[in-house]
């Protein structure tokens, strides 16, 4: 069977901000592909997240996407995000629909539907009217999934999305991940710096460390 | 003494600065909320301040000639100043701050620094309207004028309307720049876009009401409702509703105190700060609910809240027609003398009754018109230098005004007046307070006493000597009306 077009595709990419910081990235992303990457604290995961969002330029090599942008369903660390916002958790799910909002529009009845639904897929329909940052760290990762969800994305990219979470809610993610890859057909790539969760729930691992980036199957490809 | 509801009919002299108060309070906060929110609270300290050293640099400019062309009021002029310093501030802090270098804070400490000493040799250098020039720095929304208001409605409409159209821009490329930049292809429009509206809203407001009600309604009524909410929308609502009550309470007490409206509405807004800080902690929902509560039962208990003052008796109601009426005590540190233009001071020459070199005061007014008032109430007036020439005015303290009356051999009554304070602030309003006192020498019984202290509108005064004529005539009034 013919394998579906790539959604992202690197080739030989280097990125980073004033000198590399991963160097011969290659690294193709299919629908229905669930990738897990894998590395320690500081190693680039979230520099190859940017450059694949377009949030940061690459150095060399050459990156395709076969998708808009806004195609992307980007869950940052929640951490990332500053508390001073209040925001209940209704409206941070909302935001994933102002990219099809044009700015004078009232939301439409059917994007309040789909805010629900959204909550609804990650089971946390009753936490809409709580303040997003009162939360916890689990609950904020899956509002944050929920928000990318709505989005209608192609590619879900999930920078640690387990990162001081419990261990109920790490199970609830780690579930929601593969059942929205396996019934949904949605392309994951996500990372985390526990190499055992990843191999949990991921078809294929991509290793990161020290400037270089290998899949799990190949080892580390030398310098 | 106003009451709310006297002060929210349009038909009220001050209602026009009400309003434009009420507008700054309503609109300034929903800037100010996304200035705090983007941790740029200084950005909304510091322009106002380069707004201020634009005034008085366009004041410097008119004063030396250079702006002699360009026509309209000293606010307008002001306005161009203050418009032109905004934005290019905002342009230079925003240049540096893309260049990376330094500290932000830092940058804006030392805008702020910078704008408040060119402020300063601005007015210095200007050798003439120092005044005019502190008096529009301190920005008395209190003498805005009808097309004043206009401007402001106008400016402030807009700025409400890009605020609440681009609410979600603004609110995603605050909050979450990277989603803004997958959904919206970039930050640096919706950006731009706030901050013009930002130095809009500093710029105009600057010049109306001054930098420091400015950066008190920008941050205040934000910081306010923050611990009380838990969304963006009732953020939003709750800071636009706290600047609305910061005015109206604001407006209120500087009126009924006789106060200066900017640090009476910013005092307001920090105990609406630490009164929200009281509150969060019961709970945010039900926080919001009591401050609104509170905020209701002080509104409702103001309107109800109607003080009637006595008028001055008539004299067969204290069984008394002779009345010594004391010269009227001038402890102010001004001379109050009329300007050579008053017209009043014009008839007076013409038909002989006084010489050229006399200049009437506002003691002489007041005392004119304090007689024929009281003779119409049925009292025999006698003045106290008629029966010895030694006789200077007789302070409103009773003890001492007895003391006074008994050594000068006057004895049945006597009415002091007492002038504490009588400023004339660009001849829309006279900050007055003045003590009125109906003595008995005999006993130094105190029958009837008055304080009045208060702004009073002189709306239609084309110079100071009218103003002061004006109020002379409202303070008259307000003694014998009740």
């Amino acid at each position: 069977m013919d394998e579906p077009r790539p959604l992202v595709s690197l080739r030989g990419v280097s990125l980073g901000y004033s000198e590399a910081v991963l160097r011969d990235v290659d690294l193709t992303i299919r629908p229905g592909d669930l990738i897990g990457m894998a590395g320690p604290n500081g190693s680039g995961k979230t520099t190859l997240f940017r450059a694949i969002l377009g949030l940061l330029p690459i150095l060399n090599g050459s990156l395709e996407r076969d998708c808009l942008l806004s195609d992307f369903g980007y869950v940052p660390q929640s951490t990332s995000l500053d508390a001073i916002f209040p925001l209940t958790a209704g409206e941070l799910i909302e935001m994933g629909s102002y990219g099809r909002l044009r700015p004078y529009q009232r939301m439409p009845v059917e994007e309040k539907e789909k805010a629900k639904k959204s909550l609804d897929q990650v089971g946390l329909s009753h936490l809409a009217a709580k303040s997003f940052f009162s939360l916890s760290g689990g609950q904020r990762q899956r509002i944050l999934i929920a928000r990318a969800l709505m989005v209608d994305p192609k590619i879900l990219i999930l920078d640690e999305p387990l990162s001081g979470v419990d261990q109920d809610s790490r199970t609830a993610i780690t579930e929601l991940l593969i059942k929205l890859n396996r019934e949904d057909r949605l392309a994951i790539f996500f990372s985390s710096h526990d190499l055992e969760m990843v191999r949990t729930v991921a078809d294929k691992i991509l290793r990161v460390d020290k400037g270089k980036t290998w899949w799990e199957k190949e080892g580390p490809l030398s310098s | 003494m106003q009451t709310f509801l006297e002060i929210l009919n349009p038909s009220f002299l001050l209602f026009p600065a009400l309003l434009g108060s009420s507008v700054l309070g309503l609109v300034c906060p929903l800037v100010g909320a996304y200035l705090i929110l983007r941790r740029t609270v200084f950005l909304g300290l510091t322009l106002p301040q380069i707004a201020g050293a634009g005034v008085a640099f366009a004041f410097w400019l008119h004063q030396m000639g250079l702006l002699s062309n360009m026509g309209g009021s000293e606010r307008t002029i002001g306005m161009a100043g203050s418009l032109l310093f905004t934005f290019l501030g905002m342009g230079l802090l925003g240049y540096l701050e893309h260049r990376g270098k330094g500290l932000s804070e830092g940058r804006l400490a030392a805008a702020y620094s910078l704008a408040g000493a060119l402020t300063i040799l601005f007015i210095v250098f200007n050798p003439a309207g120092e005044v005019e020039i502190l008096s529009l720095l301190k920005g008395e929304v209190i003498a805005l004028s009808r097309t004043e208001i206009k401007i402001l409605l106008g400016v402030f409409g807009s700025v409400l309307a890009g605020v609440l159209l681009f609410r979600r821009e603004f609110l995603l490329a605050s909050f979450d720049r990277d989603l803004a930049f997958l959904l919206k292809g970039g930050n640096l429009f919706w950006d731009i876009a706030l901050y013009l509206l930002a130095g809009l809203s500093i710029a105009i407001g600057v010049i109306m009401a001054g930098p420091l009600l400015i950066f008190g309604f920008l941050v205040l009524p934000p910081l306010a409702a923050r611990p009380l909410v838990r969304g963006m929308t009732s953020f939003l609502s709750l800071s636009s509703l706290l600047g609305v009550l910061m005015a109206f309470f604001g407006f209120y007490l500087s009126v009924r105190l006789d106060l200066p409206l900017g640090p009476t509405d910013v005092t307001v807004g920090c105990c609406l700060v630490f009164l929200a800080y009281g509150i969060s902690r019961i709970s945010s929902r039900s926080g919001a609910a009591v401050m609104v509560s509170i905020a209701a039962t002080v509104l409702m208990s103001s309107c109800s809240a109607r003080v009637t003052e006595a008028p001055v008796p008539e004299a067969k109601a204290i069984h008394a027609e002779q009345l010594w009426l004391a010269k009227v005590k001038n402890s102010t540190a001004l001379s109050l003398l009329l300007p050579a233009t008053n017209p009043l001071r014009s008839l007076a020459e013409m038909v002989g009754k006084i010489s050229s070199d006399y200049r009437q005061s506002v003691m002489d007014l007041l005392r004119d018109s304090l007689k024929t008032e009281l003779e119409q109430r049925g009292f025999r007036i006698s003045l106290p230098e008629e029966k010895d020439a030694r006789f200077v005015a007789l302070p409103a303290d009773t003890g001492a005004a007895v003391r006074v009356a008994r050594e000068g051999k006057l004895s049945g009554l006597v009415f002091t007046s007492e002038i504490r304070r009588w400023e004339v602030e660009a001849q829309k309003f006279v900050r007055v307070l003045v003590e009125f006192k109906l003595i008995r020498i005999d006993d130094g019984a105190v029958l009837w006493e008055r304080r009045i202290q208060r702004a009073v509108p002189t709306p239609s005064a084309t110079n100071v000597g009218q103003a002061s004529t004006d109020a002379v005539r409202a303070i008259v009034h307000d003694l014998f009306a009740g």
